[in-house]
């Protein structure tokens, strides 16, 4: 008997101090994939024993460019040697740094812009990539 | 009549009674507590491009992504492929090749060699020409092994103040594997250099649109050949015991130990011989670094034209805290470990320091095997935060020429040879 007092006892222990401890605490969030940054698996590529050693086409992935004239610009000349995320994962550079960068492609790597597109290029970067102007 | 019997053990009690008073049954009682993510700790996305300050955070800030043969990666660049490896696979001596970072120049990137055609070949000033295929190189050579860490030259540049342009690596532009291959001296003296020879060029499977000649065309580079380092390169068709990944330059890739990454050609197929100096973009334009004290000099000098430039060579010495990487909070009292990595291009690392007052006072680190000169040494520290509080932990390394890190920021405007002693902010919490 002594036992079972014990044991109403304790229980009303517990619960009082359920009532004001906590000693822990547990949330659970609704998340989508996206805010999570989630990635699907990539399927396994089917291989042969042959001598041919190949993996998939590396994927491109999609680059969320300033809307502005001179977009198109960006998007027919720089994207012919490059993915134009060579622009977005820049730091904000200054006017002159883009206008220089610019014409390294054109004098250096040979690029060849025209000469109209080439203007149209350095101005939309500037207006969108520089500390004063960058937004996103 | 004892209390099992009763089915109501003390031990029970407790049992119920903790897991009453624990909050989580208390909460379940209630009902759950189901947030909606409107402040998504976990889940918020970070900017994706840091500046112009520099990038406080240990890694790039890119999404991450899945290439073939690769555990997801931090995009830089997807055409080419730029990946850095983010922090937590550097605890490990060896870098695994799934998670090993990727950098290339030019947009035509293999992704397929058909081994029945491929050949290496060792052209030029040679008294013989060669052409050897893999399994020749894989058995009419001794094989040999060498730990060596792959560091990019612009490991990091996203610290650089001012900013340049550039790739924006983090810290983890680097890796270390056991590569395993031929030694490039053996296949120089099997073709027979001739005498005037003064470079060997290296060209891989790499290619560009960009008009030939120009560095947008071909990537290539070049080694003296009197640098003794040829006599420690391999062309190694093994890295951590398996095949290269594609993207890491399969079938077989240049390993140049202590120098940076830009010498160790992918997809490596041509072996010239110059008797001319390699005026090439590559080595004569891109690559330099300042011809000054830890390739450091200004802006203003830069535009002044004074700085003299050489091609960038051997790594400084660099080490890492890799581990707490301050995403959680240590409980005041509590004794931890504290492991990185450290190296060097100059020599094996001796000491490693570490210091929890952001590098006022330094205590020795104990260090892991010593996997030779080139590789990652690891490093472990124990501590213990006394008291809660804002601590800026410190990391720094010496190698066997003496080169110790100083807390001394580097500019030059490629964004080359970063090796500042790190800082990580650790927050250490109230444990009681």
């Amino acid at each position: 008997m002594k036992n079972g007092v014990r044991a109403i006892f304790l229980v009303m222990c517990g619960l009082v101090m359920a009532a004001c401890l906590v000693y822990a605490d547990l949330k659970k969030g609704y998340y989508s994939p996206a805010e999570l940054g989630s990635l699907r698996q990539a399927a396994p590529i089917e291989l042969l024993p042959d001598s041919n050693y190949q993996v998939s086409a590396y994927p491109v992935t999609a680059v969320d460019l300033a809307p502005g004239d001179g977009l198109q610009d960006i998007q027919i000349y720089c994207n012919t040697c490059h993915s134009p995320g060579y622009i977005t994962m820049q730091p904000p550079l200054s006017a002159a740094t883009w206008e220089a960068e610019v014409n390294k492609m054109n004098k250096t790597f040979g690029a060849a812009i025209p000469e109209e597109n080439t203007q149209k290029i350095i101005l939309y970067l500037q207006a969108h990539y520089t500390a004063e102007t960058r937004k996103q | 009549m004892n209390a099992t019997e009763r089915g109501l053990s003390r031990r029970g009690l407790l049992k119920i009674l903790g897991v009453a008073s624990s909050g989580i049954a208390a909460s379940r009682w209630l009902g759950p507590d189901v947030t909606m993510a409107q402040e998504p700790a976990p889940g918020k996305a970070i900017e994706t491009f840091t500046g112009p300050g520099a990038n406080l955070h240990w890694n790039s800030v890119g999404p991450y992504v899945t290439e073939p043969q690769k555990v997801p990666l931090l995009l830089l660049t997807d055409r080419p492929v730029q990946l850095e490896t983010p922090r937590h696979y550097f605890r490990t001596a060896f870098t695994p090749n799934e998670a090993f970072y990727v950098r290339w120049h030019l947009e035509g990137i293999p992704n397929s060699v058909d081994l029945k055609n491929w050949k290496l070949q060792i052209e030029g000033n040679v008294s013989k020409t060669l052409a050897l295929n893999l399994p020749e190189l894989m058995h009419k050579f001794k094989p040999v092994s060498l730990a060596a860490v792959n560091q990019c030259s612009g490991n990091s540049r996203s610290r650089l103040q001012p900013r340049v342009p550039g790739a924006q690596w983090g810290n983890g532009a680097m890796g270390n594997a056991m590569w395993t291959g031929v030694r490039l001296r053996e296949l120089l003296d099997m073709a027979g250099v001739k005498s005037g020879s003064l470079l060997v060029q290296f060209q891989g499977l790499e290619t560009g649109p960009g008009p030939e000649g120009l560095g947008s065309n071909l990537f290539l580079k070049s080694l003296e050949l009197g640098n003794p380092v040829l006599d420690e390169c391999i062309v190694a068709y093994l890295m951590n015991g398996e095949p290269l990944p594609m993207l890491n330059g399969f079938p077989v890739r240049l390993v140049v130990p202590g120098y940076f990454a830009t010498y160790w050609t992918k997809c490596l197929t041509w072996i010239r011989v110059l008797n001319a100096p390699d005026e090439n973009f590559w080595m004569k334009t891109g690559y330099r670094v300042p011809d000054t004290r830890r390739g450091n000099t200004t802006p203003e000098d830069v535009k002044a034209g004074k700085v003299k430039t050489v091609p960038i060579e051997r790594l400084p010495v660099r080490s890492f805290l890799i581990s707490p990487d301050g995403s959680s909070r240590i409980p005041a009292g509590m004794n931890v470990t504290l492991r990185g990595i450290a190296f060097s291009g100059f020599g094996r690392v001796i000491r490693v320091e570490v210091s929890d007052d952001g590098g006022k006072s330094w205590m020795a680190a104990k260090l892991g095997e010593d996997l030779g000169a080139y590789s990652f040494r690891t490093w472990e520290a124990s501590w213990t935060a006394k008291s809660p509080g804002r601590y800026s932990l410190a990391v720094r390394a010496t190698d066997e020429k003496n080169n110790t890190q100083p807390d001394e920021p580097v500019w030059n405007p490629g964004g080359y040879l970063w090796n500042r002693i790190e800082l990580q902010k650790i927050v250490v919490g109230n444990a009681s």
